[in-house]
């Protein structure tokens, strides 16, 4: 079985500063990848790289086999990538069933009547049915979380990017979220990649995890041998980040 | 050529006054300042106002004049552009608006027909056989020195430092104890100060007439892009390419196609370089 | 379901009354009174749809239609066209403008996209006076012929392509396109990790919105019989976003009452004569402080909710 998405020699810097170097990894349909790493590791930018919102100075992405060099994010997105934000981003100014609506016009030949019944179907499984009326400013930011991924997944992607979704929210808030990814990745068969720091909850979810540091990739195995990977723990601990050896630890 | 050299520098330095106005209120308040025209316009009119009906002197005159227009600036910036912060396009039509009513009032006041502002200086010099208006060559000099002296006062004086903290970041400035309200205040009565001061100097040479804020706004719109949103450097520098620009076309081509000269150059630094030459903001 | 209704009785009895009103009190000074705030209704929807929508608001408006009103001053008086050419060809030369002005400037953030625009609307006017030979200068084109000969059927002409334009955009903005706009002011870059080409959709409705103010100003040519680069000037941008203001932005249908309503305002402070301007000027900001989200619409959404209640 080929590649879903395959990266080779992926490279950006920014003025001085080399935010992603020389990263290349590849992730097979149906997996839960994780990408793990400090602040400032360049997880997001590696996101912004392959969505085609910034360019990147070297390598390829080659996604279903179709290299994805200097094409604009919408056409990107159109060809089955969805993703989510750091801070929720919902459109203001329009209902909960508006934003959905919205996640899915932008597939290829979006629209018709079928739209409609999958918004509502989508909001059903996020658990946001019967407040599909509502305006977005007046959602707790949970519900916004659950909105920001019933709009991604309005565009039937093959691929969905989910960056850090469990920030921000309370313990029983992220065991509910989480269930809702494992949900959608096994009704669906969706490729999932998945940005976060809560790593308790991180590790219970994903099959496999890639660790950054300072934008290059220090480790990449499955989430027990990430754990005691003495990159990985130089990369916390070098950080001073004590908190986050506990939680290597217990998870 | 040494026409060109010297219209140009008299053409730029009005338009560095203007400029600097325009982007120093940008880049403190984030207000994009329509009425910064109007500002101009009633330095104008002040200094005509006074010494022909009020029959003042015309160093008092314009002293006054100056005066008053810094403070209706304040007023303006307090009462009616303060509660729209939330939008800048809400500022932007209230600003707008605000240049509409005051050309009305002008209108309705002193009618449509072009006023006469006297000059400072009324003689002719004669510098290397081109003559030049003494009028001219104060509004030169005055515009140097005020730009000049602004800057000093930014970066010597305390108040210049609570300035410059206030444009990096009002909150922070709040928190050091610094007004920041006070100082959008202060920075709109400068910013008109100025623009009054082009009015008043420029006015005995440019014509006054109650549509006169338009043309002012456009080009300091192009010069603030051109040289970069917040930069008072770069608008200095904008403000002499457009002023020698205009300069030459005038004299090469025609005078009706200077003011088209501004806004070519707004729309291809928008399309090229959309953060101009120094921007710290670009424009989208 | 119930709303649709009323929404339709409404609109009805709007054209009806409309239609009526000049029957009733005749007088070509009344027609020509609700001819101009007829196309004042057609630029006011044509401006609500782009900027109403995506929140961009566009400051040089009367650039469209100052293209659209030479175009038919043109076409009818250098060209010998007949009348009925000016409209189609207005709105293809308001949307060949739209594009080449709105690839460049739509990237840009609101006030400067709304300045941008305004500096085109003054560069266009400028251009209009440089080449006067052309153009005719400060008098402009002179001698149009009237489309209709009879003012009456003229207004009719007006009123029935304010009722089609309103529809037509209307429909879009309640339609995906209308999703879309919004969304596209809600926030760009998700629009575009969606899936969406926001590009094409803004340039899209600019030039949609161009379109139709440059018809409008066809309208116009054909029935003030002269253009002028008046046409082109600031107040006139600022007179239809005010109309804007006072209908509703972004509900579509308001506007036009925003448009009657203002023209019929200004008509009646004719007495004040010179003070006309400043009235309006001063109504501009007084509602931007205390009716920001206007007049019209919010009370017709009112009447609405107190007819569905008794239900």
């Amino acid at each position: 079985m080929s590649a879903l998405i395959e990266v080779s020699g992926l490279s950006k810097h920014f003025g001085g500063l080399q935010a992603v170097k020389d990263v290349s990894f590849a992730i097979e349909p149906g997996e839960i990848v994780g990408i793990l790493g400090p602040n400032g590791a360049g997880k997001t930018t590696l996101y912004n790289l392959l969505t085609g919102f910034i360019p990147y100075d070297s390598g390829s992405v080659v996604f279903k086999g179709r290299d994805l060099r200097g094409l604009a994010p919408y056409r990107i997105a159109g060809l089955g990538i969805s993703r989510t934000f750091q801070l929720c981003r919902p459109f203001v100014g329009m209902t909960v069933f508006e934003n959905v609506i919205v996640g899915g016009l932008g597939a290829s030949g979006g629209g018709g009547s079928g739209l409609d019944a999958h918004a509502h179907a989508l909001l059903k499984q996020v658990g946001l049915a019967g407040k599909e009326q509502l305006a977005v400013e007046t959602l707790s930011y949970g519900d916004q979380r659950r909105l920001e991924i019933a709009r991604a997944l309005a565009a039937k992607p093959a691929l969905l990017l989910l960056d850090e979704p469990f920030a921000g929210l309370g313990s029983g808030e992220i065991a509910d979220l989480s269930a809702l990814i494992r949900r959608v990745h096994a009704d669906q068969g969706l490729t999932v990649m998945l940005i976060e720091h809560k790593l308790h909850e991180f590790m219970r979810l994903v099959g496999r995890v890639i660790a950054l540091d300072f934008g290059e990739i220090i480790a990449e195995g499955s989430p027990e041998d990430i754990v005691r990977h003495p990159a990985v723990i130089e990369a916390y601990i070098g950080r001073g980040d004590a908190e986050a050896e506990e939680q290597t630890n217990a998870a | 050529m040494l026409e060109i050299l010297i219209h140009g520098a008299v053409s730029s330095a009005i338009y560095a006054m203007l400029a600097v106005g325009f982007t120093l209120i940008f880049g403190v308040a984030r207000i994009l300042n329509l009425a910064h025209g109007t500002f101009y316009a009633l330095g104008a009119y002040g200094a005509y106002f006074f010494t022909s009906h009020l029959k003042l002197p015309l160093f008092p005159a314009a002293l006054l004049a100056i005066a008053l227009v810094a403070v209706f600036g304040v007023v303006v910036e307090k009462v009616l552009v303060r509660p729209m912060r939330r939008s800048q396009l809400a500022v932007l039509m209230i600003t707008l608006a605000v240049a509409l009513v005051v050309e009305q009032a002008l209108f309705l006041t002193f009618g449509s027909e072009y006023r006469n502002v006297p000059a400072f200086v009324d003689t002719k010099f004669s510098i290397g056989g081109v003559d030049v208006g003494g009028q001219r060559l104060l509004a030169l000099g005055a515009s140097v020195t005020l730009i000049a002296l602004l800057w000093i006062f930014i970066q010597r004086t305390r108040l210049g430092s609570a300035i410059l903290a206030v444009s990096q970041d009002p909150e922070a400035a709040n928190y050091m104890g610094i007004p920041s309200d006070r100082i959008f205040s202060i920075v709109m009565g400068i910013s008109a100060a100025l623009a009054a001061a082009a009015g008043v100097l420029a006015g005995p040479f440019l014509t006054v007439q109650p549509t006169m804020w338009l043309l002012p706004i456009v080009k300091a719109f192009a010069i603030v892009i051109v040289g970069g949103l917040g930069s008072i450097p770069g608008s200095i520098l904008a403000a002499l390419m457009l002023g020698y620009a205009e300069t030459i076309v005038g004299y090469l081509i025609s005078t009706s196609w200077t003011e088209i000269v501004s806004v070519l150059a707004t729309l291809l630094m928008l399309v090229f370089r959309p953060a101009g030459m120094f921007g710290k903001r670009a424009a989208f | 379901m119930f709303d649709k209704r009323i929404d339709y009785a409404g609109a009805l009895g709007f054209i009806a009354f409309m239609a009526v009103l000049p029957l009733v009190f005749g007088g070509n000074y009344l027609i020509g009174v609700l001819t101009v705030s007829v196309i004042y209704g057609i630029w006011a929807v044509s401006w609500d749809f782009m900027s109403g929508l995506t929140g961009r608001e566009n400051f040089g408006h009367s650039l469209f239609i100052g293209v659209g009103a030479y175009t038919a001053g043109f076409l009818n008086t250098t060209f010998g066209f007949g009348g009925w050419w000016s409209l189609p060809a207005a709105m293809l030369m308001a949307m060949l403008f739209a594009v080449v002005i709105g690839l460049p400037t739509l990237r840009l953030k609101g006030p400067y996209f709304a300045l941008a625009m305004l500096s085109s609307a003054v560069i266009m006017q400028r251009l209009m006076l440089i080449f006067w030979e052309q153009t005719g200068g400060e008098e402009g084109i002179n001698g149009i012929e009237p489309l209709i000969r009879s003012q009456l059927g003229f207004y009719y002409f007006a009123l029935a392509s304010l009722v089609l334009v309103t529809a037509l955009l209307l429909a879009l903005a309640r339609s995906h396109w209308g999703l879309i706009l919004r969304a596209i002011r809600g926030d760009e870059a998700t629009c575009q990790a969606a899936g969406i080409n926001v590009t094409f959709y803004k340039i899209a409705s600019l030039v949609i919105s161009a379109a139709f103010a440059g018809a409008g100003g066809a309208l116009y040519a054909h029935y003030q019989l002269q253009v002028s680069p008046q046409l082109f000037a600031v107040v006139t941008s600022i007179t239809i976003i005010t109309m804007v203001y006072v209908g509703g932005m972004a509900s579509i249908y308001g506007p036009v009452g925003g448009a009657i309503l203002l023209v019929l305002l200004t008509e009646l402070l004719r007495n004040f004569g010179e003070w006309r301007l400043m009235i309006y000027s001063c109504t501009l900001i007084l509602i931007l402080f205390f009716l920001p989200n206007g007049l019209i619409a919010p009370t017709w959404r009112r009447v609405k909710a107190k007819l569905v209640r008794p239900e």
